[in-house]
């Protein structure tokens, strides 16, 4: 055995190079010259990095970034990013997206396209992803892609406003098996496994999490019931995910159930503790890519389906006996649906100085049931009650089975016609079964100016599908019209991104948009009734001021003026400022701060009450870094410290005259284990 | 899909997912509290790791190796993780304790660490970057830089066209490696034009000079992992600049700067590296490997960036796949 002496290093140490090496610089100087910053290191050793898809202004929100805000849900996460801030719904206090001015002032949240893995999430009922979405656990995401701005030529319907694209951990992302559980404030209680590793050839992802919340329980008082009560935001939530890849192919599957889901402030705006929802929602797609197919070929196909079921297993209570004798407005609409989407797509480089990608596609969006519990009838426009709930499936449903089919056609090419200087441009075309086609383009500029400055130019069309309620919903307060056609929105951006030092990174967009055949209620029915235009910025740095401490932050502004009225559109922040630190003050644990400003909200046209208060929260969070197998993680958050009152704007005409109180102070405290 | 939870009763089916909760979070615990036992072959040799005890994001390279030294089958694989404050003596304890006749030594840390080990064990280094040559012939040492051979190699299959590859370097850093890289170079038909400068104002003297006089058709700049001669804050801006601005290609040995706005960079694919140094550990304890001395990075990644590819005329559309990071991000 010829082994190798360490006596050599003991010489080695007497000859003092050790001593002088560690003088020279840490362990982590060493590093640096190879990795550099932090963020280079995390993706330089990680295992995926984002997808370059076409020109856009984009953020990208990594598990870690996750772990550093706190975040505990994907709202969480969102209104970290410059130009979103997420209001919510009164009904269910369900989270709504609202980017640059556009997804308040509606109980839904359609002008904004939600994906998992590319995917869309959108249930057709609503137009928007649905309540599986409440609460969605964050600790499956490997990151969270934003593009704010349009993005129907590539993504097709709802990509209006911005999309939100999900990816879940694969088995790179998350080795070995992790567990972990977490308890806070509003009784939160979760607790998940997952794991990733080999199943024979296979590289396999399992997650499965489990958890429940009572919900906050802020007082709040509604025209139709005049004393205040108690908010009813809890519910029970199962998540699990699988994902499985061998070689060119993949199978994702995706479940979520969001049980005795509570009401908010209620459907009709009657605090309602006794109604419980439940939601379930379960994704698959199966898809084979090469990369190499051919010479100068990429291709793709996709083969995407899901299920959505909507339920009550107790029925609404609309409006309560002391308001509506004898018995209240009792009434219970189910909704079931299923969709095929099934996609492939090519890309081309055998043109030089292009990349072309082509397209298609066709989705079956498939509401195929429903059913009405109720006990009452509309005449002539009021409410009836005629006696004990009864099925009024077929005799006078809150909608009636329908099936929208949707075929596609995309080509985007890639067009670098001069040095530093790349033109992008993609065309899509939809045609719908149900409200006919939408032909809708995009065009970049994109100039890298010098070598640390690039400078966007960027065009679109956008459109917003008219979801099933708004065609085909049978109420008569907010009747349904099959004549709707599809929202559009034309918007123009201006994008700067300078890396001005070595540390620090800052990034500038001016947005400008017209918006056309916005969906509102008119009277008792919904038409393409508002047109509105806006205009704002987003302003974001990132400053790694040191090896320990980094500090983000970023500032937006928007201006939304509602054309018929001349006046602000209303609900979405003028101004939104968001400042982050992360300091690892020691090599095992980190702290984070979050500061969140949320200012200037004007009422909408006609609502006559003060403008929505401002408000500023602070959030802190304290963790061990993610130490490696066999050991515990702990991490603990307080959100809201300084107990700021957060109010997001109710619905005008007002039936929620105080606005929708948020969380006061919270925490929670968290254990994972990895193995 | 609903059936049977449907039927049941809202307040039980709240039961029944507290317990669920209730469950995983137990199975969580019960999973996490059960150590399993690491694999223990007897034909093969226990070797243990010693790494430094960082925080991230650094902390990932060497986890990322110890995988890849697990990965070497007939090894059991028994980590040690040390700080700026352990006593080598408890260490070396501990090591005789369990018997282990092969160590790789990670970092400095690492290094520094091993040295108060018992005499009949052997040690493998790698983590570090560069290690004084006359000192360390009697160990081999797996550096974290970049072999220059592969990076002409790369250089070349990227731009056929260049003849000449400029270096500025501190002797005492990269002495070792432009010795290598002046071998390479003639293998890869390239005139290796080197520089030495021993300070930063030398080093900024030099870069001027030949941005100057190099041809953007014949020539390219190597940046090596040289903090007196790439000062990060001074020389690498620019260069930066003044490369793009004359389009001279830069490739660097250091993955951060191809974010910055170099070509290409090869970096660490750590765990290729750790299964290298495990079998490198193996050959060491059953006596078929004795070579000494440093040497450079083999299990290599790359990365490129396309804004400077494109800047430089390069069309790399067709060639994603050859890349394992493309900057910049979307």
């Amino acid at each position: 055995m010829a082994l190798i002496f360490p006596k050599t290093l003991y010489t080695l140490l007497a000859l003092g190079w050790v001593a002088s090496a560690v003088a020279q610089g840490t362990e982590e100087e060493d590093l640096a010259l190879i990795y550099g910053d932090n963020s280079t290191v995390s993706i330089a050793t990680g295992a995926s990095q984002p997808l370059r898809r076409a020109p856009a202004v984009a953020s990208v929100i990594t598990a870690e970034d996750i772990a550093a805000i706190g975040a505990t849900s994907l709202g969480e996460v969102l209104e970290t990013v410059p130009g979103v801030h997420v209001s919510r719904a009164s009904i269910r206090y369900a989270p709504l997206f609202v980017i640059r001015g556009i997804g308040g002032g509606s109980q839904t949240n359609p002008q904004v396209l939600l994906l998992q893995n590319g995917i869309p999430m959108t249930a057709m009922y609503n137009g928007d992803r649905g309540s599986a979405w409440i609460g969605v656990p964050v600790e499956n995401i490997a990151r969270v892609e934003v593009i704010r701005g349009p993005g129907s030529a590539l993504y097709g319907a709802d990509a209006y406003a911005g999309v939100i694209n999900v990816i879940t951990k694969t088995a790179a992302d998350t080795p070995g098996t992790e567990a972990g559980v977490r308890a806070g404030s509003f009784d939160m209680r979760d607790a998940w496994v997952q794991h990733g590793g080999k199943w024979g050839a296979a590289d396999v992802a399992a997650y499965l999490s489990v958890g429940s919340t009572d919900g906050i329980k802020e007082t709040i008082g509604t025209k139709t019931i005049p004393t205040p009560g108690p908010l009813n935001t809890g519910y029970d939530a199962v998540d699990g995910s699988l994902n499985l890849s061998l070689d060119k192919w993949r199978f994702r599957a995706n479940y979520k159930l969001r049980d005795n889901l509570q009401t908010g402030a209620g459907v009709s705006s009657a605090l309602d503790p006794d109604s419980l929802g439940r939601v379930e929602e379960l994704a698959g797609d199966l898809s084979w890519t090469d990369p190499a197919f051919a010479k100068d070929w990429a291709v793709g196909v996709t083969a995407a389906y899901l299920y959505y079921g909507f339920t009550y297993p107790t029925n609404l209570m609309l409006l309560p006996p002391s308001v509506k004798p004898p018995d209240g407005l009792i009434g219970g609409p189910n909704q079931w649906e299923r969709q095929l989407r099934l996609s492939s797509n090519a890309t081309y480089t055998g043109f030089a100085g292009h990349s072309l990608r082509l397209g298609l596609g066709h989705d079956d969006l498939d509401l195929y049931k429903a059913k009405t519990y109720k006990n009452y009838i509309f005449v002539g426009g009021v409410p009836v009650v005629t006696g004990p709930v009864l099925d009024y499936s077929d005799t006078d449903p809150h909608i009636r089975p329908h099936k929208r089919m949707v075929d596609y056609l995309y080509a985007q090419d890639e067009w670098r016609f001069a040095r530093d200087w790349t033109l992008t441009a993609g065309l899509r075309r939809d045609n719908y079964s149900d409200f006919g086609g939408t032909t809708n383009p995009r065009l970049a500029l994109v100039w890298e100016a010098a070598y640390d400055l690039t400078a966007k130019l960027l065009y679109g069309r956008a459109f917003r599908a008219p979801s099933f309620n708004e065609l085909y919903g049978n109420n008569p307060v907010a009747n349904g019209n099959p004549s709707l056609r599809p929202e559009t929105i034309n918007t123009a951006e201006a994008a700067l991104s300078w890396q001005a030092r070595k540390d620090t990174q800052i990034n500038l967009s001016l947005f400008s948009y017209e918006a056309r055949n916005m969906i509102r209620l008119a009277g008792i029915s919904w038409a393409n009734a508002t047109e509105q235009h806006g205009s704002g910025m987003e302003l974001e740095a990132v400053w790694d001021a040191s090896r320990t401490l980094r500090l983000t932050g970023n500032y937006a502004y928007q201006k939304s003026i509602d054309e018929a009225t001349s006046q602000d559109a209303g609900y979405a922040p003028h101004h939104h400022v968001y400042l982050r630190a992360d300091w690892r003050f020691s090599p095992d644990w980190f702290a984070h701060g979050q500061f969140n400003w949320v200012a200037d909200r004007a009422r909408a046209p006609g609502d006559v009450r003060s403008p929505v208060p401002d408000y500023r929260t602070v959030d802190l969070t304290v963790r061990t870094a993610a130490r490696k197998n066999d050991q515990w993680d702990i991490a603990f958050s307080v959100r809201n410290l300084f107990d700021a009152q957060v109010l997001e704007p109710s619905l005008f005409p007002v039936q929620i005259p105080g606005d929708l109180p948020q969380a006061g102070r919270s925490a929670w405290v968290q254990l994972s284990h990895r193995l | 899909m609903t059936g049977a939870f449907l039927a049941a009763s809202a307040g039980f089916r709240r039961f029944l997912l507290r317990c669920a909760c209730g469950a995983v979070g137990l199975a969580a615990l019960l999973l996490a509290g059960a150590a399993l036992p690491a694999p223990n072959n007897s034909a093969g040799p226990t070797i243990g790791v010693i790494y430094p005890d960082i925080g991230e994001p650094y902390r990932s390279v060497f986890t990322k190796i110890i995988e890849g030294v697990e990965d070497t089958s007939r090894a059991r694989v028994v980590g040690f993780p040390v700080g700026m404050g352990v006593n080598p003596r408890d260490l070396a304890v501990e090591i005789r304790r369990q018997d282990i006749k092969v160590v790789i030594a990670l970092g400095r840390h690492g290094l520094r660490a091993a040295a108060g080990l018992d005499k009949n064990v052997g040690v493998v280094v790698s983590g570090v970057l560069t290690v004084p040559d006359a000192e360390v012939r009697a160990v081999p040492v797996f550096s974290l830089s970049p072999d220059p051979a592969l990076l002409f190699a790369r250089l070349k299959s990227l731009l056929p066209g260049v003849r000449r590859v400029h270096v500025v370097f501190d002797p005492r850093q990269s002495g070792w490696l432009i010795k290598l890289a002046r071998e390479a170079a003639k293998a890869y038909n390239i005139e290796l034009l080197t520089y030495e400068a021993e300070d930063i104002k030398a080093a900024a003297v030099d870069y001027r000079e030949l941005l100057a006089s190099a041809d953007p058709r014949h020539d390219a700049l190597w940046l090596p992992q040289d903090s007196t001669t790439v000062d990060e804050t001074s020389i690498l801006p620019m260069v930066l600049q003044e490369s793009w601005n004359r389009s001279l290609p830069v490739f660097s040995s250091s993955v951060s700067h191809v974010k910055r706005g170099a070509l290409f960079s090869l970096y660490p694919d750590n765990v290729e590296l750790g299964r290298n140094l495990g079998s490198v550990a193996q050959g060491i304890w059953n006596g078929t490997f004795g070579l000494r001395g440093i040497v450079p990075l083999k299990e290599v990644l790359v990365a490129v960036n396309a804004r400077t590819a494109s800047h430089l005329g390069l069309d790399l559309t067709a060639r994603r796949q050859d890349f394992d990071l493309m900057f910049p991000e979307p």
